[in-house]
């Protein structure tokens, strides 16, 4: 494609900060490119296949695996692919076509305010509109954390959120993507329509040729996970794609199943005497109520660390005080079609927290927008907190960073897990903070380290933490994704030959390993 | 008293089914249902219809007594306040209008400030040098303006939407049993009737509502400083200068002390103004904003929502409930325009407005538009200028 | 110290549109709220109450469904609520607002002081708290950010146009209060149950003994006539090209400007 190489430029000091994403790693690239269309970005992918140039495929650069961060030659920045295409209407359902340069907070806005940048929608799509206005307010579930997130992105690494507890990570509400491979050919897959036949693939192209291959004979762990492909005997190719950390070829076009948005949506925050009174509730919570959206955890230090920020100031001051509740936090998040049936909830909330030890007299209700906020900023205010904890540590020792897992466990193991997680952080007399999904039997241990050593000896826990949790039958990444930072991770869960399964079935698409290198596995086996 | 509907004009389009915060409209087959329940006859309905088929039945009341006059209250600080000059340059046009006479209520004025005030259009000064007007206190002021207003009856009684002001204006309406219409961005008066014409932001700013006080006077109102243009003084212009009896007593409120804020040059008498809104992406992109002020001798001016993030102090603020600027040129990033926004920069010669969203409102109140992320071209207007 | 806070429900969005095909305004009615600025008068109440003891009593005008909005406000820690609502009371100005509420507060009489928000986010008039006060016949302050008690009265600081200004008011009082005074505490499941098997005291115009020429729309002088989004000016010059090239437009503008 003739305009290809004007798309393409070096990458100079004006671009340095597209080195970078959130989890404040830096890598190189000569070139880089902010395709607005297929069709740019496939053109520029048939002119860097020949040289066999490494892409790095990048969205919003949120991540926290550092799988946006390039390792050499180009970067493909899909930022500015950020137009919503078009929208479906389908029985009282709707979908949304989104390029994956979209924003998470913008399409809600979209979605929530029922309008749509509608220059050049089909027909169809323009009527799904109309309908759209006169149906129940939708909303699209996934709900990580950072609400800047791309699209494309979210899809690369099965993002989820605190509901995913109950509507699951991203992959359940994809319907359909549009992508192209490292050689710029161009595909379409739409769920329901291309199976694997046992382990054997066979995706079509746009082209009428095909990529054939075999999927590892692998069993994936049966518990919340974004470590490494989804691999299942016979499964739906778009499976494949979602999660692939931008390593199999470049999303340009995601359908998106909306939902419609719950009647009422409360929020409770619990507190507890111990982490283990914690865990019990947790259980009885996932055992007993049907309507709970999310369960989210926060240990006493995190607490305290937000009493401290309350202290100081400034934005945090309106943060409520968790002072004097309790050593251990749940926040439960109710999402019911009535208020009769929200108000039920409360109750059933009530008595369980009085059974595991709790105080419901002691607890905050958040029933209006305003204090869904303030509940909503208290969970963010957690790591921001912890951030800028280790920000004034790396004034005084410049090579720390925060050390912050992302592991989950299969039911039934979650005392197990934070048992082990409180007796090794203690043997190694670490000053850690935890907070996260424990409904999902996932929990985020922060590490802050007060000197280099510490920092390494971290290190060392965590890829231990990789062996037992694996153990466990459990997941080294959750909902990060591997990218380059967790890649040691994935082959300590999934075996060398998994792994080494997975970078056949990467070549089949990537012969010349062009896309995401250096995401989830090395190129050379054994390295 | 109800809301009407006339069911030969309505064809069930449901506008203002849409309109009605209430769920107090309902569409049923091909019309419309109204649940009088739920109806509190705020009448955004009847604004809606397209059709003309709302309407609000109302109870027929007395009429307006033999009110004559356009008052306006001259507040003073330690000076005669703008808005008592600009206030009275308008209540001029309105009585010219009407064939009456302008009246300046100045407590504890000078001579000068009755001069200015007659050089601005006032016909007569009603002065009063009563210590308890001193200090701004609502109590002796009400006493001391209600009083006047109820034994001479003027038409028309404006204040100046200042602190004081709304904080008076009410007060005195309650007394009188007037009807108040605050932060009026407009006044005109129908030369017949007298009835005067008030238009203000309504609904948070994003609309403009006209409001009348058909059978009560005075009709009252408060305007926000900045609004009106101040009048050129006309020196020639002769007036006369009473002196009314003070109020009896301070009131049980007791000023204790009073902090004068830092001397700002405010962005109110702005020359030029490089406004932010949530648009501008991160705070620290606030500092490109304030550089490239500082560059300009400009002032910094914000939306709404800046302010209310804690981002910038409220005086920092353009709106309807922050202040009017009339700046000769105003560059805004990423603002949305939200009409109360708009109401607050409408004094402002040369507008230009840096948006992504093309459809953004803040375009529509342009010269210049600009689509584009406030970010890269701040960045690139910081380099280009040096 | 007897505290009666009133409080006003607000719909949760402001925003309004201009349809451009018919024309005509589209209000996007969501959810009703209690008036952000009334929440922060509860909150300083309930804090006040914390010090010097006493009842916290809510006080609204408006439609059945504003006992939602009350029963939160018991959940959060108000003692008791009562609600003007009738049909009587429809389509009131600020003037005839004031009148039901004072009836109102007299039924909940003897108070010491009455809480207001600055404003309410709807109306943006700020004029219930001194028409209320007058009413009553009680001194007023508006615009409140900081109170302190003292021996039968309480000194408080108030915002103005050009700086601070330190107050002592005698009680009884009326004060509007800014978003300084700090957010709602959250209520606990507990409070929202309590809230929930609350009575809320509903008070006609009849059980009121209201003058019915000055309630509702027969009590208000004014009358909204006309509503529209106002127009903005011509149509406006676009300046297109890199961000390079804006701004280069951009420093020509001020150039012929300035």
């Amino acid at each position: 494609m003739g305009t290809a190489p004007a798309l393409i430029h070096p990458m100079t000091a004006e671009f340095a900060d597209y080195l970078r994403d959130e989890s404040r790693t830096t890598g190189t690239a000569d070139t880089i490119s902010f395709p607005r269309s297929e069709a740019d970005v496939a053109g520029i992918l048939r002119s860097l296949h020949p040289a066999g140039m490494p892409v790095t495929v990048q969205g919003a650069r949120t991540g926290l695996a550092a799988a946006a961060v390039p390792d050499g030659g180009h970067v493909l920045n899909l930022s500015r692919m950020d137009r919503v295409l078009s929208l479906r209407e389908q029985d009282g359902h709707f979908f949304v076509t989104a390029q994956p340069g979209v924003v998470l907070l913008n399409l809600r806005k979209m979605i929530a305010s029922r309008r749509f940048e509608t220059a050049g929608w089909d027909e169809q799509s323009l009527a799904a509109l109309e309908a759209l206005k006169d149906a129940p307010e939708q909303f699209f579930p996934t709900d990580p954390t950072e609400t800047t997130a791309s699209i494309g992105g979210m899809t690369a690494c099965n993002a989820s959120g605190a509901r995913s507890y109950l509507y699951g990570p991203m992959r359940r509400h994809v319907t359909a993507l549009r992508g192209v491979l490292a050689d710029g050919r161009v595909f379409s897959l739409r769920r329901g329509q291309c199976f694997a036949d046992g382990l054997r693939f066979r995706l079509p192209l746009a082209d009428g040729s095909f990529v054939e291959g075999s999927l590892p004979d692998y069993h994936m762990p049966q518990c919340k996970n974004a470590s490494g492909y989804f691999i299942a005997p016979g499964m739906d190719l778009l499976d494949l794609l979602i999660g692939s950390d931008g390593t199999l070829a470049v999303v340009t076009a995601v359908e998106l199943a909306l939902m419609p948005l719950p009647n009422v949506i409360w929020g409770a925050t619990c507190f507890f005497p111990s982490e283990q009174s914690a865990a019990q509730f947790t259980e009885k919570v996932r055992a007993d109520m049907k309507n709970i959206a999310a369960l989210e955890y926060f240990d006493a230090r995190a607490m305290d660390i937000l009493r401290e920020q309350r202290a100081a100031g400034g934005v945090f001051a309106r943060l409520p005080d968790p002072g004097g509740m309790g050593a251990a936090a749940i926040y439960a998040e109710l999402h019911c079609a009535s208020e009769a049936e929200a108000l039920d909830g409360l109750r059933t909330l009530a008595a369980l927290s009085t059974a595991a030890g709790g105080d419901p007299g002691r607890s905050w209700v958040a029933r209006t927008e305003l204090d869904r906020e303030t509940l909503t900023f208290f969970r963010h205010a957690v790591p921001e907190s912890v951030n800028s904890l280790i920000d004034k540590r790396r004034q005084t020792v410049p090579g720390i960073t925060k050390l912050g897992s992302d592991m989950s466990v299969p039911d039934g193991r979650l005392l197990d897990v934070m048992e082990l997680y409180r007796q090794t952080l203690a043997e190694g007399g670490f000053e850690y903070a935890t907070w996260g999904h424990i409904g999902d039997n996932h929990l985020h241990v922060n590490i802050l380290p007060r000197d280099m050593a510490e920092h390494a000896r971290g290190k060392e826990l965590f890829l231990r933490w990789a062996r037992e949790v694996t153990a466990m039958g459990g997941a080294v990444s959750a909902e990060h994704g591997v990218g380059k930072l967790k890649a040691p991770f994935l082959t300590v869960m999934a075996g060398e030959a998994a792994v080494d399964g997975m970078r056949r079935l990467k070549r089949a698409f990537d012969p010349l390993w062009q896309l995401g290198r250096g995401n989830l596995f090395s190129e050379e086996d054994g390295k | 008293m109800a809301l009407l509907l006339d069911t030969a004009r309505c064809v069930g389009c449901g506008l203002c089914v849409r309109a009605c915060a209430y769920g107090a409209l309902e569409k049923t087959g091909n019309g419309i249902a109204i649940d009088h329940e739920k109806c509190v006859l705020c009448a955004s309905c009847v604004q809606s219809c397209p059709k003309n088929a709302l309407s609000i039945e109302r109870n027929g009341s007395a009429k307006a007594d033999e009110a004559a006059g356009v008052w306006v209250f001259a507040e003073r600080a330690d000076a005669l306040l703008p808005v008592a000059l600009e206030l009275t340059g308008r209540a001029r046009q309105l009585a010219d209008k009407r064939g009456a006479y302008v009246t300046a209520l100045l407590p504890c004025g000078t001579r000068e400030d009755a001069d200015a005030l007659i050089a601005a259009g006032a016909d007569r000064i009603i002065s009063c040098p009563s210590t308890y007007l001193q200090t701004r206190l609502d109590a002796p002021y009400t006493d001391w303006i209600a009083g006047l207003a109820k034994e001479q009856k003027p038409e028309i009684l404006l204040f100046g939407a200042t602190g004081f002001g709304r904080s008076l204006a009410p007060r005195v309406a309650a007394r009188l049993g007037a009807g108040l219409t605050a932060d009026c961005t407009g006044l005109d008066i129908d030369p017949e009737t007298g009835l005067l014409l008030q238009t203000r932001p309504a609904f948070g700013g994003n609309l403009m509502a006209t409001i009348m006080s058909p059978h009560h006077r005075p009709q009252m109102a408060t305007v926000r400083p900045g609004v009106m243009p101040a009048p050129v003084p006309d020196a020639s212009r002769r007036g006369i200068v009473e002196q009314s009896p003070g109020p009896d007593s301070a009131g049980l409120v007791e000023l204790l002390e009073r902090q004068a804020k830092k001397a700002q040059s405010g962005i109110a008498q702005a020359d030029i103004i490089i406004s932010a809104g949530r648009g501008i992406g991160p705070r620290k992109n606030l500092s490109l904003v304030q550089q490239l002020a500082d560059r300009l001798g400009a002032q910094v001016g914000v939306t709404r929502p800046l302010v209310d993030m804690g981002w910038m102090g409220r005086e920092h603020q353009i709106g309807q409930t922050g202040t009017a600027v009339a700046p000769r040129l105003l560059i805004a990033f990423g603002v949305s325009g939200a009409i109360q926004h708009l109401a607050g920069m409408g004094g402002a010669q040369t507008v230009v407005a840096v948006n992504t969203d093309p459809d953004a409102a803040i375009f529509s109140a342009a010269d210049y538009r600009v689509v584009a992320d406030a970010e890269e071209v701040l960045q690139a207007l910081l380099q280009k200028l040096g | 110290m007897n505290i009666i806070v009133c409080v006003k429900q607000v719909p949760s969005s402001n925003e309004v549109r201009l349809d451009p095909v018919t024309n005509t305004i589209v209000r996007d009615g969501r959810a009703a709220v209690i008036n952000p600025f009334d929440s922060h008068a509860l909150e300083a109440a309930l804090c006040l109450r914390e010090r010097l003891g006493g009842t916290v009593s809510v006080l609204s005008m408006g439609i059945p469904a504003c006992s939602a909005m009350l029963r939160d406000c018991i959940a959060r820690g108000a003692d008791r609520a009562m609600l003007m609502t009738d049909r009587a009371f429809a389509g009131a100005d600020t003037l005839a607002t004031s009148y039901a509420l004072s009836l109102g507060a007299k039924k909940l009489a003897p108070f010491d002081l009455i809480l207001c928000g600055r404003m309410a986010v709807d109306g943006d008039t700020a004029q219930i708290g001194p028409e209320l006060a007058e009413r009553l016949d009680i001194p007023h302050v508006t615009d409140v950010f900081d109170i302190e008690p003292g021996q039968d009265c309480l000194f408080v600081r108030r915002e103005t146009d050009d700086g601070v200004e330190r107050l002592r008011v005698p009680l009884p009082a009326l004060l509007t209060v800014t978003r300084e005074l700090g957010n709602p505490r959250l209520p606990s499941i507990t409070g929202v149950l309590h809230g929930e098997q609350s009575e809320v005291t509903v008070l006609s115009a009849q059980d009121a003994n209201a003058d019915p020429d000055q309630c509702g729309l027969s009590g208000s002088p004014t009358q909204v006539t006309r509503t529209f989004v106002p127009q903005g000016r011509g149509q406006a010059r676009s300046i297109d090209g890199t961000a390079a090239e804006q701004a280069a437009a951009i420093a020509d503008i001020i150039g012929e400007v300035l």
